[in-house]
């Protein structure tokens, strides 16, 4: 079965931060590759990206630079500050403590509880 | 941080720039979009449109890509303030009856605030003032207290005591004469001791002040003048020192001048020294109680102390009574102490009316939000957070509050202004008041915070709004808490009135008694000069020379004014109309002699024409003639409450008193008087302010005084026919035909001085009527807000019952019941706070009982009026509802 998850809150900027990471991207870019990368499997709406990049920006996470698409269109591009690259590393060892402990939870048997 | 900056740059300054980008992203994005639609097959025009439905709502986005740059904040702010000035300019009533009512009641508050600050609480500006007290004796069996020292007392008190640093003694407002330029006039002198100023801590603003050498000089040929006069008098010369004036006929240079001293007597021109000189041997004599006595306690001795140690001194002095002890008042209270009640008093009604103001606001916020009710919930229904109104209603009452205080704070400044220019009014201390800061911020604290409070109370009703209901139903709808919460507004609101209104009303009927008092005098068409001259020296021989000069004049001056045309009579005492007369201890002949417990009586000194002259009424006896002069057998006249002191039931006339004085410059050796005998009973004068307990008194020929003190100086009465045309000028050209140097002061009409006398008292109860006018307005702002509030609210319900046949009459009635049982329950709870309150009110009040019932029904009838008529338009209103309407509306 296709399954879409929604996004937990917060999410959002982490994953925004994984897809800048690999090299500067525009904005649909970044919906793109979070769709690659997660698998299809998260369901961002569109227009909510935008928001999302503006506060990372104002952070000072990213910055931008207009600059020409593959298709040669104008589009702004991000990319991640040291700021960002930084706190992309300490969201993801957050984030996998989370799901270790969450993972570690759930397996628990009833006699162990 | 810097990138944070760069967002509110973003913002703020390439604000159309930042919009255009937005405006470009967000289509790149959709015709990036679009594009791999189009490559997956879609033509153009349908891949765009895909796009942009992929995209969502772009309006929202945008708005939240704003909402994500620096700065939203502010922008929200303004919204909220625009949006808040907008909403508050479309019931201008409502804000302008708010604002006002802010201000009043932090502009009196503060302005009250301030002048008890500065007048009660300050401390006195030398540099000891912590440590300053004021010494005074006192005994039980006497009932005296408060007496004054004497030249001998205080020399034992300095050599003896072990409390004090410095001990000082002075004497208050004494006059010399300046001559030499222009016309004669009058100083004000306050004379010091050696230790004076170095107990104060007060040093020089030019020049020096005197050297403890100078103090053994017998005359006085240095002079330190006072600020004021120096800049009044002398013209500000900044080489003043060494200028030489002559005072008392001496030529005396001036060494220096003192910096302004509001605290102390600010009246005083000259600083003498306080020395026994010769031609002040009334220094010497112990029984002579006139001096005021100051010292700076020792680092860790206690006032008690320093009590003890000077009563110890003071009870092995000969002729004291047994019981005499020393008091110790902080020097601030001896200047300022009889202030005290009427400034708290008023201070009391500033507070009072603070917590109506806040009151008023309090109910009318809570009346408005509920009227507004369908708004928010319009606002709440198409997607505006709980958040953001709360910081809606919170913005407009910031709005509101702020324009409240700068307003207040204007009125504070404007009443302050106002009540140092006042006339008459001799606060001291008073032109040094300031707008007192921590006071400002104490009454805006207690405003802003009611303001806001109620301001932001309605969110929490807001929340649990229904939306439905609200929108259908117009705002009819109250919770239960603003059921409850606007009517104990005003109930609370009434209380504090009705305590206000009934202390008001205590003072106005004392007024209206201290107006009606019978003084025993007439005071219409009397007027008074006041005519000093030099002391009389102590040895017989000098004596006699001296009244071979003055004895004459005071005759002549007698009759040759007697003769101004339109004078009736003319008379001279040492009394002067509105003051107390001097205070001596009485020596009845044939009773055993109780040096504890001597009997006081006020003594004056007139001549033969005095009662006819002030118009007192002679009771039984005869009245003093030309006769009782200084050969005839010393006679007196008492009034009629002395007789009823002491002799109750027997008639005094005949009996033989002997009359020693103590108070203030007066010659007493303390040696038994010579008897006098009472030949007339006259009715009660009132010596003192109308407002004061009168004393028993006795009156004695001014030629029968054997030190002839009274004569150096006297208060020529002058009787006249209606309105006397050229009155002072020829009475001054009379004077000066006989005593060309004689410094005539302005001739005052005795009526104008018995008001002065009661000026405190009139200022006192104009101030507090004021606020209890204001308060009054208040109240019934605040009745009238509620109750139309609550009246519409159930709009719907009267007009349903005057469908069914329901009276208008019956409707007004029910309105106004509502209205008349808050009334009556704050009326209740006011009654029973006033009980409470005007006890401390009893030293402002004149024979009437804090409980006057009087005062009591007359205010609580007023606010029962008051409070009546503010809800005679909501029930009128109710009564015309017109019931199709009414029920169609909802």
């Amino acid at each position: 079965m296709d399954y879409e998850a929604e996004l937990l809150p917060g999410t959002l900027d982490l994953l925004i931060l994984k897809a800048v990471s690999i090299g500067p991207l525009h904005g649909y870019g970044v919906l793109l590759r979070i769709g690659q990368i997660s698998g299809r499997a998260l369901l961002i709406e569109q227009g909510a990206l935008y928001p999302a990049l503006f506060r990372l920006v104002r952070q000072g996470l990213l910055k931008t630079e207009w600059g020409k698409s593959e298709n040669n269109r104008r589009a702004k591009f991000y990319e991640l500050t040291s700021k960002g690259r930084k706190r992309l590393r300490e969201e993801t060892d957050g984030w996998n403590r989370l799901v270790a402990a969450i993972a570690s939870a759930l397996a628990a048997r009833p006699q162990e509880a | 941080m810097i990138p944070y900056f760069r967002s509110l740059a973003a913002r703020f300054v390439y604000r159309r720039q930042t919009e255009r980008e937005l405006e470009e992203e967000l289509r790149s994005h959709i015709e990036l979009r679009a594009d791999g639609l189009e490559r997956s097959g879609f033509t153009r025009a349908e891949a765009e449109r895909r796009a942009r439905v992929e995209f969502g709502g772009e309006a929202r986005f945008k708005e939240e890509c704003r909402d994500a740059i620096a700065g939203n904040f502010l922008d929200i702010l303004m919204q909220d303030l625009r949006f808040s000035l907008r909403a508050l300019a479309k019931q201008p009533v409502f804000t302008v009856v708010a604002i006002v009512t802010l201000a009043i009641g932090i502009g009196m508050t503060t302005a009250m605030l301030s002048i008890v600050h500065d007048v009660l609480v300050r401390p006195l500006p030398y540099t000891n003032s912590g440590r300053l007290y004021a010494a005074y004796t006192g005994s039980e069996s006497t009932g005296q207290t408060r007496i004054a020292a004497s030249g001998p007392e205080y020399l034992d008190y300095r050599d003896q005591n072990k409390s004090f640093v410095r001990i000082a003694e002075y004497l208050p407002r004494f006059t010399f004469t300046w001559t030499g330029e222009g016309e004669p006039k009058l100083v004000t002198c306050t004379a010091g001791s050696e230790d004076f100023f170095a107990a104060l801590g007060v040093r020089p603003y030019l020049g020096r002040l005197y050297e403890p050498r100078e103090f053994s000089y017998l005359k006085d040929d240095t002079m330190v003048v006072s600020y004021r006069f120096w800049k009044t008098k002398l013209g500000g010369d900044p080489h003043v020192i060494g200028r030489t004036i002559r005072l008392q006929d001496e030529s005396v240079a001036i060494i220096g001048v003192l910096p302004p001293m509001s605290d102390l007597f600010p009246d005083t021109d000259v600083w003498p020294k306080l020395t026994t000189r010769p031609s002040w041997p009334f220094m010497q004599w112990r029984a002579n109680k006139f001096l005021r006595v100051v010292g700076e306690l020792r680092p860790g001795i206690t006032p008690r102390m320093a009590e003890e140690d000077l009563t110890a001194i003071l009870r092995r002095a000969p002729d004291e009574p047994r019981d005499v002890r020393v008091q110790l008042v902080p020097l601030k209270e001896d200047l300022v102490g009889n202030l005290r009640a009427p400034l708290i008093a008023t201070l009391g009604a500033a507070a009072l009316i603070l917590v109506v103001a806040s009151i008023n606001v309090a109910a009318l916020l809570l009346a408005r939000a509920v009227k507004r009710q369908p708004e928010m919930a319009l606002r709440l229904s198409l997607g505006a957070g709980l958040g953001r109104i709360a910081r809606q209603l919170i913005t407009e009452a910031t709005v509101l509050n702020g324009a409240g205080c700068a307003l207040g704070l204007l009125l504070a400044w404007s009443a302050l202004r106002l009540v140092a220019q006042l006339p008459n009014l001799s606060l001291p201390r008073l032109d040094e008041v300031h707008l007192n800061t921590p006071a400002l911020a104490v009454t805006i604290l207690i405003a802003s915070a009611t303001t806001v409070l109620f301001g932001w109370l309605p969110a929490i009703g807001f929340s649990r709004l229904h939306l439905s209901s609200a929108l259908r139903s117009r705002g009819t709808e109250t919770g239960a808490r603003r059921k409850l919460s606007l009517p104990a507004l005003v109930v609370a609101e009434i209380a504090c009135s009705v305590v206000l209104t009934i202390s008001v009303g205590l003072l106005v009927h004392s007024f209206w008694r201290v107006m009606h008092v019978d003084p025993g005098f007439q005071a219409r068409s009397l007027f008074r000069a006041y005519l000093r001259s030099d002391s009389p020296p102590n040895d017989p021989e000098g004596l006699r020379v001296y009244n071979e000069k003055a004895v004459p004049f005071w005759q002549n001056l007698l009759t040759e004014t007697a003769s101004l045309p339109d004078v009736r009579s003319t008379a001279i005492s040492d009394w002067k109309p509105g003051r107390d007369s001097e205070i001596a201890t009485l020596l009845l002949e044939g009773r055993p002699y109780d040096e504890a417990h001597l009997p006081t009586i006020e003594g004056t000194w007139v001549s033969a024409d005095f009662f006819r002259t002030v118009g007192a009424q002679l009771v039984t006896g005869r009245s003093f003639t030309e006769r009782d002069n200084a050969d005839a057998p010393s006679v007196v006249i008492i009034n009629t409450q002395a007789a009823r002191q002491f002799w109750p039931g027997q008639n005094p006339i005949g009996k033989r008193i002997g009359v020693n004085y103590t108070g203030p410059g007066r010659r007493t050796s303390g040696a038994t008087p010579r008897l006098r005998e009472i030949v007339g009973v006259v009715g009660t004068i009132r010596h003192g302010p109308l407002d004061a307990p009168t004393a028993p008194a006795v009156y004695m020929p001014y030629l029968q005084d054997e030190t002839s003190h009274d004569m150096s100086a006297m208060n020529l009465l002058v009787r006249t026919e209606g309105n006397a045309v050229g009155l002072a000028q020829n009475l001054r050209k009379q004077i000066h035909a006989l005593r060309p140097d004689e410094p005539v002061e302005q001739i005052q009409s005795v009526e104008e001085l018995e008001a002065q006398s009661i000026v405190p008292r009139r200022y006192t109860l104009l101030l507090l009527a004021t606020f209890a006018v204001v308060d009054l307005v208040l109240a019934a702002v605040g009745v009238y807000g509620v109750i139309s509030y609550v009246t519409a609210q159930r709009t719907r319900e009267f007009g349903v019952r005057i469908a069914l046949g329901a009276t208008r009459g019956r409707v007004v009635s029910e309105v106004l019941r509502g209205g008349v049982r808050l009334t009556v329950i704050g009326s209740a709870i006011g009654l029973v706070g006033a009980f409470i309150v005007t006890r401390s009110l009893s030293a402002l009040l004149f024979e009437i009982s804090p409980l006057d019932p009087l005062s009591y029904s007359v205010a609580v009838a007023l606010l029962a009026l008051i409070s009546v008529c503010a809800c005679l338009v909501p029930a009128w209103r109710a009564s015309r509802v017109d019931p199709i309407i009414a029920i169609q509306s909802e």
